[in-house]
């Protein structure tokens, strides 16, 4: 460390995040309130059940116990739901998976101490965060290649049926599309289609 | 107080002590020091607390965190102490706060540090960023511009305080010269370096986080390389009166310095507090906001004790958040949710005598906010009392 950085963004917007805490109101739960409160977050406490969960929610706060483990939460695990940090009273291998389901990016153990909550929200959101970009990059790439596979057999049958070399049979289908008005991957679909319907 | 006959007399309530006397930060440490004694003289020589004497078990950790954590166990383990007023820097702090825990003793904290931090077993009097740095952040900016030089001790606080600078000089679209970080014991040549660059440069102000005995070797190369501390003053949260009175007021005039005290404000409870330390102490003594918090601070405790009938800590937390006192700052509080405390922030210039001059006050006291990471400048910094002087006698 050599010099100050600037705040990192995830600890800044920390005072406009709304924290939903599942959890009851035992020692663990107060104290949670307390340093939630504290570091200034928008909080509010369900316990057991939570069928809905609130508008902008970033954040749940879920103590992972006997209880929790039987009780099914509707909005879980959709494509939209926020990142969630297990509070944890046991280490048992049922409790365990219990977490692992969760795709948890970090824990709160039981006792809980107002120590290492931040941290530990802040590396929960800033890995869910990454998490999300690596998804929908990931998502981005599949869909390039399958382009690249369909662009790739089109050219094939270029050079098949007009005798043609891999570099002439690309820029037939390039300036085709142009002419068309037709993104590549479009032509050389319909030319795939075309044969697939041919052969038979 | 100390090893007087109490035979056949109540057993006294035990204090802890664990201010440094030798070492870095050892100056205010010791003023810290003396303004526990005072107060628990002051305590004592009004009947004490529950028709028991408070005596102070003083041990001296030489500012190493390493020690601070041995001597803490020591007097929890040894003396049978739960009630502890110490540490300095925030390694210091770190170092005991792990062991006041497991013991569930109770440590008082009296000196501004960089926040982010909550322990039930830990009450802070010394001023949270908020309380200190965002004041002086927002004065600076404002009357003195935003091209700033940062220079630092090398440890946590000044790069906490840096960032909330660097944040907040980002926002004007200011900019930062430079920022030097310099060991704890790093020789005087080191800020002739960082003075001469510094003059190069010439940034509209100088934001200090140097700390203990490297504040006077700054000092001392800024006047060196011929600086004019009117025109490009060196801003800091933590040069007090201690440092003021070793370099001498021709090296500090000038300068200016952000805190919840000064010795020069005019509170009946200080001017009383300060004559009372003098005839103790010596004549030639000066108090600083380490040493009024280090006060008042008992004066906490001793309210507290008298208020549960006890001196142990779990009953103590149960009075000691939203208890108030009339400290020589004014009236402060301890905060009910964070164990922080309501304090005044003040900005003063040192004049040629060396004495603090208040230029900017906040209206009224101002809660601790230690978690806070978005800093919004207080307004009462936007606009001075009067123009600040841009001239002064030293040319």
């Amino acid at each position: 460390m050599k010099h100050a950085t600037a705040t990192p963004s995830i600890l800044r917007d920390l005072r406009s995040l709304k924290v939903v805490v599942i959890h009851p109101q035992d020692q663990d739960g107060d104290e949670l309130l307390a340093q939630l409160q504290r570091i200034g977050c928008e909080v509010t406490v369900f316990w057991p059940r939570l069928d809905c969960l609130p508008a902008n929610t970033g954040l749940v706060l879920m103590a992972v116990r006997p209880e929790t483990l039987s009780t099914t939460f509707p909005w879980m695990g959709n494509a939209n739901s926020p990142p969630i940090i297990p509070v944890v009273t046991y280490e048992n291998p049922i409790t365990i998976e219990a977490v692992l389901q969760l795709n948890a990016f970090s824990t709160i153990p039981s006792p809980v101490r107002s120590f290492g909550l931040l941290t530990a929200i802040a590396v929960a959101l800033t890995q869910f965060r990454a998490s999300r970009m690596r998804d929908r990059y990931i998502e981005r790439l599949e869909q390039k290649q399958a382009k690249l596979r369909v662009i790739q057999q089109a050219k094939q049958i270029v050079m098949d049926t007009r005798g043609v070399s891999e570099e002439e049979a690309y820029q037939m289908l390039r300036s085709q599309a142009m002419l068309k008005r037709e993104q590549i991957e479009i032509l050389a679909g319909e030319i795939v289609k075309a044969r697939e319907t041919l052969s038979f | 107080m100390t090893s007087e006959d109490t035979r056949g007399l109540p057993e006294s309530i035990k204090i802890g002590v664990l201010y440094s006397r030798s070492g870095v930060t050892s100056a205010a440490e010791t003023t810290q020091l003396q303004a526990t004694i005072l107060a628990v003289e002051e305590i004592n020589r009004a009947g004490g607390v529950l028709g028991r004497e408070m005596e102070l078990v003083c041990l001296d950790p030489q500012c190493q965190p390493g020690n601070y954590a041995d001597l803490a166990e020591q007097l929890i383990l040894k003396h049978r102490v739960h009630l502890i007023a110490g540490c300095y820097m925030s390694s210091t702090r770190k170092a005991v706060i792990p062991i006041v825990e497991r013991h569930n003793a109770l440590l008082f904290y009296a000196t501004p540090y960089e926040g982010f931090e909550y322990s039930r077993n830990v009450i802070y009097t010394g001023a949270a960023p908020n309380q200190n740095t965002l004041p002086l952040a927002g004065f600076m900016l404002t009357h003195f511009g935003s091209r700033v030089s940062m220079i630092g001790s090398d440890y946590v606080c000044p790069y906490e305080s840096n960032r909330v600078m660097s944040d907040l000089i980002l926002e004007r679209g200011g900019e930062k010269a430079d920022e030097t970080y310099l060991p704890l014991d790093a020789r005087w040549e080191s800020y002739l370096d960082v003075a001469r660059r510094i003059k190069q440069l010439a940034p509209d102000f100088i934001f200090s986080t140097v700390v203990g005995e490297g504040i006077p070797h700054l000092y001392r190369a800024f006047a060196h390389v011929g600086l004019d501390p009117y025109r490009m003053p060196i801003a800091s949260h933590m040069t007090s009166e201690a440092e003021v009175a070793i370099m001498g007021a021709d090296l500090a005039e000038g300068h200016i310095t952000s805190a919840t005290y000064f010795q020069s404000i005019e509170t009946p409870a200080n001017r009383l507090a300060v004559a009372r330390y003098q005839a103790r102490f010596g004549e030639d003594q000066t108090t600083n906001m380490c040493w009024e918090a280090a006060y008042f601070q008992m004066h906490l405790l001793a309210q507290a004790i008298r208020s549960v009938g006890s001196d142990d800590p779990t009953l103590l937390l149960r009075v000691l958040p939203g208890l108030e006192y009339d400290a020589p700052q004014g009236r402060v509080r301890i905060d009910e949710h964070n164990n922080h405390t309501y304090l005044h922030p003040l900005i003063a210039r040192v004049d040629s005598l060396g004495h603090f001059d208040v230029i900017g006050r906040a209206p009224e006291r101002v809660k601790a906010d230690p978690y806070v990471v978005s800093h919004t400048t207080p307004r009462w910094t936007l606009k001075a009392q009067a123009d600040v002087e841009r001239t002064g006698d030293r040319q």
